[in-house]
């Protein structure tokens, strides 16, 4: 719990600095929470109360379409935050499923307590501002890979941003992730193995 | 016949499972279709037929266990025991290899489960994950199920049940069994790896 908290607060220092009273405000308000491999910690339709650090493993929010297919939207890993940002935001329900891919280990909080925090403290709401400003990047950046990148430049922005995962999730979560069909992933990974 | 902790020996299935599963993710999904569908000989089988096969299992069990949990009594809170039947427990210590580690008994495949074509080796390797992520979704619901009273029709007879407890006993020992063959496949075609968990029953016996 405490090397938890430690990446915690590095982690917000890097978006926003807390003061100490502030921090120790925001420090008090997790618990530690662990899920195993493939389990729906938030259902479409749900409004996501809670919102997580993650420590360990992978996870993903996925939507699910009128004929079953899966569409990952995106992978968190450690030391970020996760769970369904917008839906967590807005308290409206959630469009998409939030799973992990392995065994996870979080800190998780709710939103009455991260809401109470931001009445309390505009200097704590100013971080959470931030930080919803680097996800709506991340979201629009993500959005410009998938209009413009071919398969192969899709494929490669992800070796670089994260080789690591391919050893660590099944490759149809990342061909679901890139917009690319299975097939498409395999000739793409045989062509950089060799 | 054994008799099992439920407790105990659902968690051991469960992490048996997870090994496959993290050997498949880690290891076999990085490995080019030429070196994964290499024969090590011509009468034996390739790591991708071995999984092949192991899919053909999994396409007759996964739903046939599912549909016995979606029908299923649900365990009576106290009776935490699982008795092997003496078919199930048949089947299971003939899939089981010897202390060595070594296939036990050699015995010629049902021929509804022999691979008769060469599948694209991450077709079938995404299929085996699939599955696997499935029998862990399977072992989580059966949490709540009797293993005793629950029973599975077998893929070769349909008219033979096995209990619950048996049928998953079985399959992750079968799997288990042909891992272990496909394992000594990859090494012949130059392949390294790091062995999986060592399937063992004396965890959780009672007896």
């Amino acid at each position: 719990m405490t090397e938890a908290l430690d990446q915690l607060k590095q982690f917000t220092n890097s978006i926003h600095t807390l003061s100490a009273s502030e921090w120790a405000a925001f420090e008090a308000i997790w618990q530690p929470f662990e899920a195993k491999r493939k389990t729906v910690i938030t259902t479409s339709g749900e409004v996501e109360k809670h919102l997580y650090f993650v420590m360990e493993g992978v996870q993903r929010a996925y939507y699910l379409t009128d004929n079953n297919k899966e569409a990952t939207i995106v992978f968190t890993y450690p030391f970020s935050f996760s769970g369904v940002a917008d839906s967590f935001l807005t308290q409206t329900p959630s469009k998409y499923y939030f799973e992990t891919l392995t065994q996870s280990s979080f800190l998780k909080t709710s939103y009455q307590q991260v809401a109470g925090l931001m009445d309390q403290y505009p200097n704590f709401e100013r971080m959470i501002r931030k930080a919803t400003g680097f996800a709506l990047m991340g979201a629009l950046e993500r959005q410009i890979e998938l209009q413009c990148f071919s398969a192969e430049e899709k494929f490669t922005t992800l070796l670089k941003r994260s080789p690591h995962i391919l050893t660590m999730i099944p490759h149809k979560y990342l061909a679901s992730y890139m917009g690319i069909d299975a097939a498409t992933f395999s000739k793409l990974l045989n062509s950089i193995r060799l | 016949m054994p008799a099992y902790n439920k407790t105990s020996l659902l968690a051991y299935l469960q992490q048996q499972t997870e090994s496959y599963l993290h050997k498949a993710i880690s290891e076999w999904q990085m490995i080019p279709h030429s070196k994964f569908a290499l024969k090590p000989a011509a009468e034996k089988w390739s790591a991708n037929e071995c999984l092949q096969h192991l899919n053909s299992y999994g396409n007759y069990y996964l739903p046939a266990i599912e549909k016995a949990i979606n029908l299923a009594t649900k365990q009576t809170t106290g009776n935490n025991v699982f008795n092997a039947g003496w078919l199930g427990n048949y089947f299971t210590k003939l899939m089981l290899p010897t202390e060595n580690g070594l296939v036990a008994k050699p015995m010629k495949s049902p021929k509804d489960h022999v691979p008769l074509t060469i599948a694209e080796s991450h077709d079938v390797i995404a299929a085996f994950i699939e599955q696997q992520e499935k029998l862990l979704q399977l072992l989580s619901l059966s949490k709540k199920i009797d293993w005793n009273k629950t029973r599975v029709p077998i893929s070769i007879a349909t008219f033979i049940k096995l209990k619950l407890g048996d049928t998953f006993l079985f399959l992750i020992a079968h799997q288990y069994r042909h891992i272990l063959q496909a394992e000594k496949a990859l090494k012949t075609a130059g392949i390294s790896n790091k062995p999986v968990t060592i399937f063992s029953l004396t965890h959780g016996t009672n007896n």
